[in-house]
């Protein structure tokens, strides 16, 4: 899959952009003192990417287009709209000339929290009153004010929604509403309404670890909530680049095509 | 641009300059004044701070086509060579003095939603929020959600990337200035709003400094053989807006635009 690919190929590149003011974060500790490695666990700041095991075949990797190995519980509504996707990833995948995901033949945002099922890295930076996610794909932005303010029930609907947060010991929990129903959940067509409230739980659980724990509720498209378990590691001496939808070659060629059907 | 009476916001945000985590390590702070200059006394903490939500300062004329600075960087034009003034001529822009229609205009991202870049987007009339961490500055603009990543732990340019729609930009300070090297463009974007063109060879310099406490000043210096017979300058105002956030703006809600392409934005050409 040419994301895949591309993906790795950025991958690839990161590992070798070394800072050369390098702190002590460039080597990562060794493996026996990787746990004693001292951290601030308020101090979530640096370059994740996804830690999952990496099984044998690309199928098995359900994190990498959606949230859960199994089904989430889809009300009726819910069932009806994923049904009615023709995703270009998972088991039940349609060339990309044929798929109706929003993103593909138009580039239109992510949203959250799709964005977190890209193979590609994140940096969190925090301020004061915020922790700031900045995803390299799509210049996607998650910003989780911690500042004890209130959600601002005068944004109309947002492709990311509105995020506020808070510390609960070494947890951060940030409460996202206010979405836009023009997403999809994942990659592979789950869908949600309006109605989408996430609940995430993220913390440091070491010094090269982060996890993130999604609840995602949504009484529309959902029976009840249900989780998913995000794990990332620090890739300290990784920077976000820019990746821009736009730059994919292969959908150009196929909308290409699509403009000037061949006469054969 | 929503304004939010935030009390607690504004505090943290003037704070930003004393209450920075624990994990700032010497290299977030630039020299201070004291190495570089001969001036008896130092710059104040914020001088080195950009930190905080900024907005256009400049003054209110009466026309519209006089705030030059919601679609070009200064109101001279910029010294085109051949090369440039056949592409000025040849862009449709829907801003400035000879606007087209917005149904008739061949501006990339009234089109398709094509990222704006830099730096354009400092041009579209949409806060920015300044970032500091100890290895970057980071400016995240409203506008489509664009990031000018400003790298000042000392590394060079990154001659392995592609050419990139914001540039490769490191920075390091001179006295209370940061100055921002950027190079590494592709050639899919405008340099402003009114269609002024670059090539792949272009060179942004930016000297950010906080005049004062509640004011940012960008000079720009912009180079590219190419376009321009000889660099060239411009100067845009912020003003700090401490109880501000920014907000989330993506191209594809502007309805203008999908009504124009029949509810549906072209994909890039």
């Amino acid at each position: 899959m040419k994301l895949y690919r591309w993906g790795a190929a950025i991958a690839f590149v990161m590992v070798f952009r070394f800072s050369p003011a390098a702190s002590a974060q460039t080597k990562p500790p060794a493996e026996a003192s990787k746990a004693a490695t001292s951290f601030d666990p308020h101090d979530l700041s640096g370059v994740w990417f996804d830690d999952h095991p990496r099984p044998m075949t690309v199928m098995q990797r359900y994190w990498a287009y959606k949230f859960t190995e199994g089904e989430p519980p889809m009300t009726a509504w819910g069932q009806a709209q994923f049904d009615a996707a023709k995703p270009s990833f998972g088991p039940h995948a349609f060339p990309l000339a044929e798929t109706n995901d929003p993103v593909y033949h138009t580039c239109t945002p992510l949203g959250f929290p799709r964005i977190f099922l890209y193979p590609l890295p994140f940096q969190i930076a925090q301020t004061p009153g915020e922790v700031i996610l900045l995803f390299e794909y799509d210049s996607h932005r998650h910003q989780i004010y911690t500042d004890g303010r209130a959600h601002d029930t005068s944004l109309g609907p947002l492709w990311m929604g509105d995020s506020v947060g808070h510390w609960e010991g070494d947890t951060l929990v940030a409460d996202t509403v206010n979405f836009n129903d023009k997403t999809w959940l994942d990659r592979t067509g789950h869908p949600h309404s309006v109605s989408l409230h996430v609940v995430e739980r993220i913390r440091r659980v070491d010094h090269d670890h982060l996890v993130d724990d999604l609840t995602i509720e949504d009484p529309k498209a959902y029976t009840k909530p249900w989780t998913a378990h995000l794990p990332f590691i620090l890739k300290s001496n990784w920077t976000i680049a820019e990746a821009f939808c736009e730059d994919e070659q292969s959908f150009e060629a196929i909308d290409d095509k699509a403009a000037a059907p061949a006469k054969k | 641009m929503r304004n939010r009476p935030l009390g607690i916001f504004v505090a943290f945000v003037c704070s930003a300059a004393l209450g920075f985590s624990s994990t700032v390590s010497s290299q977030s702070k630039p020299p201070s004044a004291n190495a570089k200059s001969s001036a008896a006394t130092s710059a104040p903490a914020w001088a080195y701070d950009l930190s905080g939500v900024w907005y256009d300062d400049h003054p209110r004329p009466n026309s519209v086509t006089e705030r030059f600075w919601i679609y070009k960087f200064r109101p001279e034009e910029p010294p085109m060579t051949a090369w440039g003034q056949a592409k000025f001529d040849a862009a449709k822009s829907s801003f400035g003095s000879h606007p087209y229609p917005l149904k008739d205009t061949n501006d990339p991202v009234y089109n398709s939603c094509a990222p704006p870049g830099f730096p354009r987007v400092y041009l579209h009339p949409f806060p920015m929020q300044i970032v500091q961490t100890p290895s970057q500055v980071i400016i995240l603009f409203e506008y489509d959600s664009m990031r000018h990543q400003i790298y000042t732990d000392g590394r060079p340019h990154d001659t392995a990337l592609g050419p990139l729609w914001n540039g490769d930009s490191i920075g390091h300070w001179e006295g209370d200035t940061l100055v921002a090297d950027t190079v590494n463009f592709n050639d899919k974007t405008w340099l402003d709003r009114m269609g002024h063109p670059h090539s792949d060879q272009l060179h942004v310099i930016e000297r950010i400094r906080r005049v004062d406490h509640d004011h940012l000043a960008v000079d720009f210096t912009f180079e590219d053989a190419k376009a321009f017979t000889k660099p060239w300058t411009a100067r845009l105002e912020f003003q700090m807006y401490p109880k501000w956030t920014v907000q989330e703006y993506f191209c594809e809600d502007q309805t203008t635009f999908q009504d124009m392409e029949n509810n549906e934005v072209k994909p890039l050409k």
